[in-house]
């Protein structure tokens, strides 16, 4: 046991002299092994915050993309709401991920990967959220989350996929999602948890033990090899310390009422809060929003069709009229959560949580009606990026939508010269 | 040596270590047989050399002015080297240039190689060697399966491992596997995955039986249509997989989602009928093979995974029933089942879009009938009824199980033998398994260390069997298990132990562990002795884990495993979705290898052959004579285009973007994958060929323009005329004569050297007189994959040895082969 004991006391050094930074304000003593040392705590040096929100129809193009290019553009109906905003986002013309299939390519949004495809793809199809939380790791208590609908026309959106090509399934109940936020787990269940992460502190100890004994034969570059693994030891412990100090710490406490389930259309103010509150409380630094459903209650918005049948318009101005009302009452909430942001703080963090949050909106969808994925309304607000202006890049030689991710995601903080089917970081956007 | 001289004139100078022309014949003997010659080297490079790779000028980024004699380092080596294949290939001093007279030359080739052998002699050299290296991916997966029996069909461990980096398209290449602490997470997820399913169920299950009639949904956009047009009374498949809009083409259990409640062997019988197999639709709207039954294909499906209508991540076909025509009928399979895993039933030889055929029917119908279409839906109705449309019917559906052919199953008994499990039984357990896991002995001091997880899990209250678990995963995660045993005697020495060569070979030709035999054979240190180790190799290459090496080096060499990463257009090449052509063309290519394997047969088949393999739909897909069955089978080739590699589509498909050829692309991929001599990248300030269609110009006139441009055209007259050759193939590896309507092809070329071809069939023609530059090219590259590192400079003397070893044997693929096994390269660490 001696020896297992000098190991460890190794590493608890390596961890203080490293400065390692856990995102948590107290450390409960788990056991002696977590316990040995009790670093101080400062947050971690980025605090860069994603939001992905989609839809599965795409937005009516002739009132969501301005006629002019540049900063000086006259704003066009979908984009009005957004108008106090308007030095705060950049929306791009000409972008999409060269992909076909109408409704059943919308959720290739944050992919650029069709599920079909994702088997001959090195990354399958990851999508950009996920991307980002793989790389936030424990560091918040939820790497990520995805909100809102799971149905809608063909399956709705489907924005969220893992590295593995699983569908990361939206919670679709604000209520769910506020108990999932604030209210604590049950005492068996942390037990569990915390088990799970003994076991794997006892078997970190045992390798590394092992690795030790190895290096003793090695010579050079094989020594150099296995330092990776060594470094790989200490960075899951650190990361086992947070996910335990997670178990341990109580969900925060916030003044709001815990809502009920309405449905997407009612709901998506609602929803739109909690992930603000995920936010602030920084339970997340990733969250995506999925708006579809194969019961859109347009019947809220005043509106006899259903959402499906009027992104069909056929031209008619009248449907046009009904898309574009549920089209703007998606801006509408946009907007406010832009406001929001604008006006609150993350505990203890510098500036409002917009100066810190990116926020994607868009949809796999180009023209509902011509049913068409080219073309994509994407439009980025917030933290990372100069904004003001209607950037359009060439129709001839595309530039893929994947550029933009991967400029995202460099700007979040992940180390990667790819992302999908991605050329380059997307040209004439300045980082900020 | 004639031909090999004009073989000699494409290879280029290239910016890496492992660029290397034409080996010399008899080199060695040559460097004995000339100590005399004696000249100025210096004067002599500075008069036709230095003037393009000096100081001012360093074309091909190469300089010989620093250059000092004697060589005293790698990279002066690497110089001399390339200075030596390009004098003997003649491709340098360029034509154009200043000559030497061939005396001078032939003193200058001979001083260098004097160099170049002086420096082999006296180099003690600590490079050429493996770097330590953990399994990547496939190795994990494959000694997972090996080590506890599993069954991998629906469970891969290794899902959410990163992407292991490649070198050189290699993936076993130490050097650039990379250890992460995300790495070491899925590790010890992954651990916690395997032990966890190899252990259970714990005890052995009640068989039980579900029967499901009458009541079967299909998925949301047809379950309406469904519903009024065939009361759910049985399932439809309508269509087969890889279509675009997933309509009827995965034939779920609604009723069975939740899946197989344990692990285990499942019978299925299923009351099928074939259902309008011989329908009135013209062949262009409804492609279905009639001569062939309709076969019914099994595949797994999660629900944990997302919709069951949609392609999944495990979709391995479990079983394939031939439906017969006429009425319904009863068929059995028994299909293995992971736990929470439920049967899904596919059309393996349906239609393609069976959406845009009811529509069409179905809207035809209506009309015709003066039927009413004001409700959504109602002409799916009429298309379900009256279209005729071929689909398969599953009337019934009974499961059974979990069956096991041997309790406890083969994955218990590999951890814990005959015996069930008891607390004094514990260090034998752990011991064995290590044992295992490690391939090799485990010391006294691992195990102790080891059993230190079993120690605490118990102080905390954990029973001893949770405890025994918890130190084989703990196993898992060791650097015994992840990385690979690449010992030796002692530090000074570099060949490997035996058992360290044993299981260099198995993660060779299986990329998974030495079996018990191997083992035994490097513990009685038998393993070396010559007749053995053939018929050890002929043991491993009939084996099934063979197919490792097959499809692994296929991958890592002709860069198979980015086939399919820039998806053909859907529109302009359907048919590769619709008769899901991908895995087809990674089956010929590595049929094609296997057989010139096994049989032995020489390399130059790779280049051109009378043979290939094909099923009924590649050889259709070929225009070769039809041919009965999907199974692959070995076919003549009585057409001179099709046959060696680059006739395969597999080849074709993965140098191509998936809308258009690029001879550039071609060429760069024979350059490297045949030829072994990649070019260099194209400068920094080269701007790429951007296509431009308006100008109507051809992909030939464009580069033509580019090799005007001197920087250009020092690669490019290499690059291009390759790629020429295959311009009769599409991007999809179909012949074509004509672009688009009517533009001809015209697949001619000619190299640098002057020699000339027409098209493909020309070109494969001057290719086998070259043969021995693609031979030399293939022993590397087996070396390679067969050690896990790149070559060095410092290798070439071995290698060298091998072709010529190689050539005497006719150039035979086992035998080669078996000369790299041999090798002082790869019975080093």
């Amino acid at each position: 046991m001696a020896r297992v004991e000098t190991n460890q006391t190794e590493r608890r050094t390596f961890l203080k002299a490293a400065g390692v930074s856990l995102a948590l304000p107290p450390l409960l003593s788990l056991d002696h092994h977590l316990g040995a040392a009790e670093p101080t705590f400062t947050w971690p040096q980025s605090q860069m915050k994603m939001v992905c929100v989609g839809n599965s129809f795409g937005m009516y193009p002739g009132e969501f993309f301005p006629k002019d290019e540049g900063r000086d553009y006259q704003l066009p109906r979908l984009l009005k709401p957004l108008e106090r905003h308007r030095d705060d986002f950049t929306v791009f013309s000409n972008l999409d991920h060269g992909i076909k299939g109408g409704h059943f390519a919308v959720h290739s949004f944050l992919s650029g990967v069709k599920t079909e495809e994702a088997k001959s793809m090195p990354e399958g199809n990851i999508s950009l959220d996920q991307r980002a939380a793989e790389h936030v790791g424990a560091s918040s208590r939820f790497p990520s989350l995805t909100v809102g609908s799971d149905t809608g026309l063909h399956g709705g959106c489907r924005m969220s996929w893992t590295r593995s090509g699983s569908r990361v399934p939206p919670i679709t109940s604000p209520q769910n999602l506020f108990r999932r936020l604030f209210r604590d787990s049950s005492p068996d269940a942390i037990a569990h948890e915390k088990q799970q992460v003994q076991l794997r502190n006892s078997i970190l100890d045992a390798v590394y033990g092992e690795a030790k004994s190895l290096q003793k034969n090695l010579d050079g570059r094989d020594k150099q090899k296995l330092d990776e693994y060594f470094t790989s030891v200490r960075d899951v412990e650190k990361k086992l310390q947070q996910d335990a100090n997670w178990l341990s710490i109580s969900k925060p406490d916030v003044e709001f009422r815990e809502p009920g389930f309405e449905g997407i259309v009612k709901d998506l103010p609602v929803l739109f809060d909690l992930i603000l509150l995920a936010l602030q409380t920084k339970s997340t630094r990733i969250a995506s929003l999925e708006i579809a459903s194969n019961r859109f209650d347009t019947g809220f918005l005043g509106l006899k069709s259903g959402y499906h049948k009027l992104s069909h318009h056929g031209k008619k101005p009248e449907n046009i009229e009904g898309l574009l009302t549920i089209e703007q009452y998606q801006m509408t909430q946009l907007a406010r959560f832009l406001d929001k942001l604008k006006a609150v703080s993350a505990c203890d963090e510098e500036g409002t949580l917009f100066e810190n949050t990116m926020v994607l909106f868009g949809s796999g969808m180009g023209n509902g009606n011509a049913h068409t994925n080219s073309k994509l309304p994407i439009l980025l607000a917030g933290a990372g990026f100069r904004h003001g202006e209607h950037k359009v890049y060439p129709t001839g030689r595309k530039v893929p939508l994947s550029n933009l991710y991967l400029s995202m995601l460099q700007r979040f903080g992940v180390e990667t010269e790819s992302f999908s089917k991605s050329t380059g970081t997307l040209t004439g956007l300045e980082v900020v | 040596m004639s031909g090999l001289h004009t073989s000699m004139s494409i290879a280029v100078i290239g910016n890496q270590l492992r660029i290397i022309g034409l080996m010399i014949l008899g080199f060695l003997i040559v460097v004995g047989a000339c100590e005399a010659a004696e000249i100025d080297a210096d004067a002599v490079l500075k008069t036709y050399c230095i003037r393009c790779h000096g100081e001012k000028l360093q074309k091909g980024e190469r300089r010989f002015d620093q250059l000092r004699f004697p060589i005293e380092d790698n990279d002066s080596l690497r110089l001399v080297q390339e200075m030596i294949d390009q004098l003997v290939l003649g491709a340098m001093p360029p034509t154009k240039a200043d000559q030497p007279d061939d005396k001078t030359k032939q003193a200058l080739i001979q001083k260098l190689r004097q160099e170049a052998t002086r420096y082999y002699e006296t180099k003690q050299s600590s490079e050429g060697e493996t770097v330590l290296r953990r399994l990547n991916r496939r190795e994990y997966r494959n000694t997972v399966r090996d080590l506890l029996k599993l069954n991998m069909q629906m469970f891969d461990p290794t899902q959410r491992f990163p992407r292991d980096q490649t070198t050189g398209h290699f993936d076993n290449v130490g050097n650039s596997l990379v250890t992460s602490g995300y790495l070491l997470e899925q590790y010890l997820i992954a651990a916690d995955l395997v032990i966890e399913k190899a252990l259970s169920p714990a005890s052995k299950p009640e068989i039980q039986t579900w029967e499901f009639r009458d009541d079967f949904e299909q998925q949301p956009e047809l379950v309406n249509a469904h519903k009024r047009a065939h009361q759910s009374k049985f399932l439809c498949i309508h269509e087969t997989i890889n279509s675009e809009n997933h309509w009827g083409e995965y034939a779920p259990i609604l009723n069975f989602q939740e899946g197989a409640p344990h692990q285990g062997r499942y019978e299925i019988r299923l009351l099928l009928e074939a259902k309008n197999k011989n329908h009135p639709h013209p062949k262009s709207r409804v492609s279905i093979d009639k001569d062939e039954p309709m076969w019914l294909g099994i595949v797994p499906g999660n629900i944990a995974f997302g919709s069951l209508h949609n392609p999944q991540p495990f979709e391995e076909v479990l079983a394939k029933i031939a439906v017969p025509d006429g009425e319904p009928q009863w068929h059995t399979s028994t299909v293995w089942l992971d736990r929470e895993f439920t049967p899904r039933f596919i059309y393996l030889n349906g239609p393609a879009n069976a959406r845009g055929n009811q529509s069409r029917l179905g809207l035809a119908l209506l009309k015709k009938d003066g039927g009413n279409n004001n409700k959504f839906g109602n002409h799916y109705i009429a298309a379900m009824l009256e279209g005729q449309l071929p689909h398969i019917r599953i009337h019934e559906i009974e499961i059974k199980g979990p069956l096991y052919d041997d309790w406890p199953p083969a994955s218990q008994t590999a951890i814990l033998g005959e015996e069930p499990f008891a607390p004094d039984r514990l260090k034998q357990v752990v011991t064995d398994f290590v044992t295992k896991a490690y391939r090799r002995e485990a010391k006294p001091d691992e195990i102790q260390r080891l059993l230190k997880v079993a120690q605490r899990s118990e102080a905390q209250g954990r029973t001893p069997y949770e405890a025994m678990k918890d130190t084989l995963k703990a196993t898992m995660c060791a650097p015994g298990f992840l990385y690979l045993n690449e010992e030796t005697e002692s530090v000074k020495e570099s060949t490997l132990t035996d058992v360290a060569f044993v299981n260099r070979l198995a993660y060779f030709l299986w990329s998974s562990a030495p079996d018990e035999q191997l083992l035994s054979a490097a513990r009685n240190h038998t393993i070396r002795n010559p007749l053995q180790l053939i018929a050890e190799v002929d043991r491993m290459l009939t084996d099934p884990r063979a197919h490792a090496f097959h499809e692994g080096f296929t991958d890592s060499w002709l860069v198979l495993r980015e086939l399919g990463g820039m998806p053909p257009d859907r529109k302009s090449f359907a048919v590769y979705y619709e008769k899901n052509l991908r895995p087809l063309m990674r089956q010929e290519t590595q049929l094609f290898f296997r057989h010139v394997l096994e049989e032995n047969l020489s390399v130059r088949n790779f280049l051109d052959s009378d043979f290939t393999f094909v099923n009924k739909t590649l050889a259709q897909f070929y225009d070769l004579p039809a041919m009965q069955g999907y199974d692959f089978q070995k076919v003549s080739l009585s057409d001179k285009k099709r046959g060696g590699l680059l006739g395969q589509a597999s080849v074709l498909t993965v140098t191509a973007n998936g809308i258009e050829t690029s001879p550039v692309t071609r060429g760069v991929w024979v350059l490297e994958n045949i030829f072994g001599t990649p070019p260099s990248p194209p400068p920094d300030d080269v701007e790429p060929l951007d296509p431009d269609i308006r100008g109507a110009k051809t992909i030939r006139e464009q580069l033509a323009k580019h090799r005007h441009v001197a920087a250009c055209n020092e690669c490019h007259q290499k690059i291009d005329p390759p790629g020429f050759a295959l311009e009769n193939f599409d991007p999809i590896g179909r012949w074509r004569t004509v672009y688009g309507k009517s533009k001809k092809v015209d697949a001619s070329g000619e190299f640098h050297n002057g020699d000339a071809f027409q098209d493909v069939v020309g070109f494969k023609e001057i290719l086998l007189t070259r043969h021995d530059q693609f031979t030399q090219m293939l022993i590397e590259k087996l070396l390679v994959y067969g050690t896990g590192r790149r070559m060095e400079a410092t290798d070439r003397p071995e290698m060298d040895r091998l072709l010529a070893e190689l050539q005497k044997k006719n150039d035979r693929l086992r035998d080669g082969l078996l000369l790299v096994i041999e090798s002082s390269i790869f019975q080093s660490r």
